[in-house]
C-alpha cells in the first residue's frame, strides 16, 4: 500500500502539483503589467544584450560576486553541481540515453558527492551571521534541509546501499509512459524518492521559484533604450484640482495677458 | 575589498525613534489625498495594496522571489549608518512582505506566523511609517540582488498604499503641495522668480560687465530650461553659468514660471503625484512652443 502510494500515486500528483503551480505563477507574473522602466544600470541596449545579461546572471551571479564572496562562492558552487547533476539523472528519464549524457555521467556522480559541502555552507551560514540569521524564516531552513536530505541520501544510495538502476529505470519509464508499477528497493532509496516528490510539490508555492522569477525581473530583463518611449498600459490622465494656484490653464491665460512692464 | 564603512553589528530598535513629522491637512487637500488617517485606514490600505500588486510586476514578483541570502544586508546606507536590522532592504521588504503573504498568498493564510504571514495591525503601521521613510530609494540594494530586487519599488509601493490612507509625512506632501501653487519644490512665487532672474542680470553687468539676458516665460525659445529650484535662489552661479553657457552657444533660451524645478517629490508619495508634477515639465514646454528641453537634477 505504501509502496503504491510513493511510486504510483504520489509521482502524478507531485509533478501536476509542479508543472500547473509554475505555470500558475508564471501566469501571474507574466499579466501583470511593467509600468515604468526601471533597469538597473549598467544595462544592455539591445535585446540580445539583455538575452546574455540574464544568462550571466542565472549561471555566475555576478551581483553576488561583487558583494560578498563567501556567499557567491557557495552559492555558485552548488547551483552548478545541481545542474550537473540533475542532468546526470535524465539517464533514467530517456531511453535510449543521448550520447551527452553518458558524457556527463563520471562529472555528473562526482558533483552528486560533493553538493552537500555548498549546502552545508549555506546552512550554517543562515546560524552563524547574525543579519542572515535574523531575516531567515522557517521556509528559508526548510529548503535547505530538504536538499541537504536529498543530496545526502542521494550520496549514501551510490556508496553504500547501491541500488539496482534496471529496476528504478524501469520503474521511471512506466510512470513515463502511463503503465507504473511498484518499486522493491531499500527503505532509503524510497526516502531519496519521496524527498523529491515533497521538493516538487513544495517548490511552486517556495522562495525556490527564484529560478524562474529571475527572468522576468524588470530590472534585469529591461533595456537601457531611454530615447524609446516606454508606455504604461494603465496610465491615467493627470487632474488638478480646485486648490491648485498654478494649473495648465491658468499658465495659459498669463502667458496671454498683457505683458508685465509694458504699461511703462 | 576596502570597506570604507565598518560594518556595524545588529542593534534591534535602533532606528526606532526616528520618526518623520506627519503630514499637514493643508498639504494633503491639495494633492488629492485624504486629509488625514482614515479611521477605516486597514480595509484602505489592503484595497490599494491588492491594486498595487496587480499594477506592478516588479513588486508581487520581487515579494515571491527573494530568498534572504543577506546579499543586501549590509548594502543600505541606513543600515551601516545605525544597525538597525530592520533597515536592511530584505527586512525593509518583509514589513511589506508579511502583510502581502497573510492577505494575498495561501501559505501566509495556512501557515500564518510560521510562514512569516503577519496581520496589518497598529504596530505593523508603525513599523511601516517609521521603515519605509528611512528608505531614501537609491536602489544600491538592487545592484547587489542576484535577482535585481529593487527595496526603492517596494518602499514606493508602501508608501502609495499609506497614502491612500491619509498617511504620509509632512516634508514630501508640503513639497508636493508647493510644487501645484508655485511651480517648484521652494514654494518661490512667479514674481520673485522674475525678479530674481533680473536681479542676476544686474549683477553680471555690474560685476562682468557682461549683457546677458535671464529670459522667463519667453514664448518660442528654442529650449526650456528647467532647473534645480534651488539654482536661482541658492546656488545663483550656477544660473548665471547656464546664461553665459547658453549666451556663448547662441541657444535661445528661457525658463518658465509654471515648471522651474527639475526635482519630483512625487517619487517618494504616489504615482499620481509622480505623474503629474513631471507633465508640467511637458505642459509648460508645449505653452512656451519651445522645440526642447534641458531638465536638470
Amino acid at each position: 500500500m505504501m509502496a503504491k502510494f510513493l511510486f504510483i500515486i504520489l509521482p502524478y500528483v507531485s509533478a501536476a502539483i509542479f508543472v500547473l503551480g509554475v505555470l500558475y505563477r508564471f501566469w501571474v507574473w507574466g499579466r501583470t503589467p511593467v509600468p515604468l522602466r526601471i533597469v538597473t544600470t549598467p544595462a544592455p541596449r539591445t535585446r540580445a544584450g539583455v538575452v546574455w545579461r540574464l544568462i550571466g546572471d542565472a549561471l555566475w551571479f555576478p551581483n553576488l560576486f561583487k558583494g560578498e564572496k563567501l556567499l557567491w562562492a557557495a552559492g555558485f558552487s552548488f547551483h552548478t553541481l545541481l545542474w550537473l547533476l540533475m542532468l546526470r539523472h535524465l539517464r533514467y528519464f530517456l531511453y535510449p540515453v543521448s550520447g551527452w549524457v553518458e558524457g556527463i555521467q563520471a562529472l555528473g556522480l562526482y558533483a552528486g558527492y560533493f553538493v552537500p559541502i555548498p549546502l552545508a555552507v549555506l546552512f550554517a551560514r543562515r546560524l552563524v551571521c547574525e543579519k542572515v540569521l535574523y531575516i531567515s524564516i522557517l521556509g528559508d531552513f526548510f529548503s535547505l534541509l530538504l536538499l541537504l536530505s536529498i543530496t545526502i541520501s542521494g550520496v549514501l544510495l551510490g556508496v553504500f546501499f547501491r541500488t539496482y538502476l534496471v529496476d528504478v529505470k524501469a520503474m521511471i519509464q512506466g510512470l513515463i509512459h502511463f503503465h507504473p508499477s511498484v518499486l522493491q528497493v531499500h527503505w532509503l532509496f524510497g526516502l531519496h524518492f519521496l524527498l523529491v516528490m515533497v521538493l516538487l510539490i513544495y517548490f511552486p508555492f517556495s522562495k525556490l521559484m527564484h529560478s524562474g522569477g529571475l527572468f522576468l525581473s524588470p530590472t534585469r530583463n529591461q533595456r537601457a533604450n531611454f530615447e524609446e518611449r516606454f508606455v504604461n498600459p494603465w496610465d491615467f490622465p493627470v487632474a488638478y484640482n480646485p486648490l491648485n494656484l498654478s494649473t495648465p490653464e491658468k499658465y495659459h491665460q498669463a502667458l496671454a495677458g498683457p505683458k508685465e512692464g509694458t504699461k511703462e | 575589498m576596502k570597506v570604507p564603512v565598518p560594518i556595524p553589528g545588529i542593534q534591534i530598535g535602533a532606528l526606532q525613534h526616528q520618526r518623520c513629522h506627519p503630514s499637514k491637512e493643508k498639504d494633503m487637500v491639495k494633492i488629492d489625498l485624504p486629509k488625514e488617517r482614515q479611521h477605516d485606514w486597514k480595509e484602505v490600505m489592503l484595497k490599494k495594496m491588492a491594486e498595487v500588486l496587480e499594477k506592478y510586476r516588479s513588486v508581487r514578483l520581487f515579494m515571491d522571489i527573494c530568498v534572504k541570502c543577506g546579499a543586501c544586508a549590509d548594502k543600505c546606507q541606513f543600515f551601516l549608518g545605525s544597525g538597525d536590522p530592520s533597515n536592511m532592504p530584505v527586512a525593509r521588504a518583509d514589513l511589506f512582505r508579511k502583510v502581502y503573504k497573510r492577505y494575498f498568498t495561501l501559505g501566509g493564510k495556512i501557515w500564518g506566523r510560521a510562514n512569516e504571514a503577519e496581520e496589518l495591525t497598529e504596530s505593523v503601521l508603525q513599523d511601516w511609517v517609521t521603515y519605509f521613510y528611512q528608505c531614501s530609494e537609491c536602489r544600491r540594494c538592487s545592484v547587489f540582488c542576484p535577482y535585481g530586487i529593487d527595496t526603492a519599488e517596494i518602499t514606493m509601493a508602501a508608501r502609495e498604499v499609506m497614502a491612500a490612507a491619509g498617511i504620509a509625512t509632512k516634508y514630501v506632501t508640503e513639497v508636493v503641495a508647493k510644487v501645484y501653487d508655485t511651480g517648484n519644490n521652494l514654494g518661490i512665487w512667479s514674481p520673485a522668480w522674475k525678479d530674481n532672474c533680473s536681479f542676476l542680470e544686474e549683477d553680471l553687468k555690474d560685476t562682468e560687465g557682461l549683457d546677458i539676458k535671464f529670459p522667463v516665460d519667453a514664448v518660442g525659445a528654442e529650449v526650456l530650461l528647467v532647473p534645480p529650484s534651488a539654482d536661482n535662489f541658492v546656488n545663483t552661479n550656477t544660473m548665471i553659468g547656464y546664461a553665459k553657457m547658453f549666451h556663448a552657444a547662441g541657444i535661445s533660451w528661457t525658463t518658465s514660471t509654471y515648471c522651474n524645478e527639475g526635482g519630483n517629490f512625487g517619487l517618494f508619495l504616489n504615482y499620481a503625484n509622480l505623474k503629474k508634477i513631471n507633465n508640467r515639465i511637458l505642459e509648460a514646454a508645449r505653452e512656451l512652443k519651445v522645440k526642447k528641453i534641458y531638465w536638470g537634477e
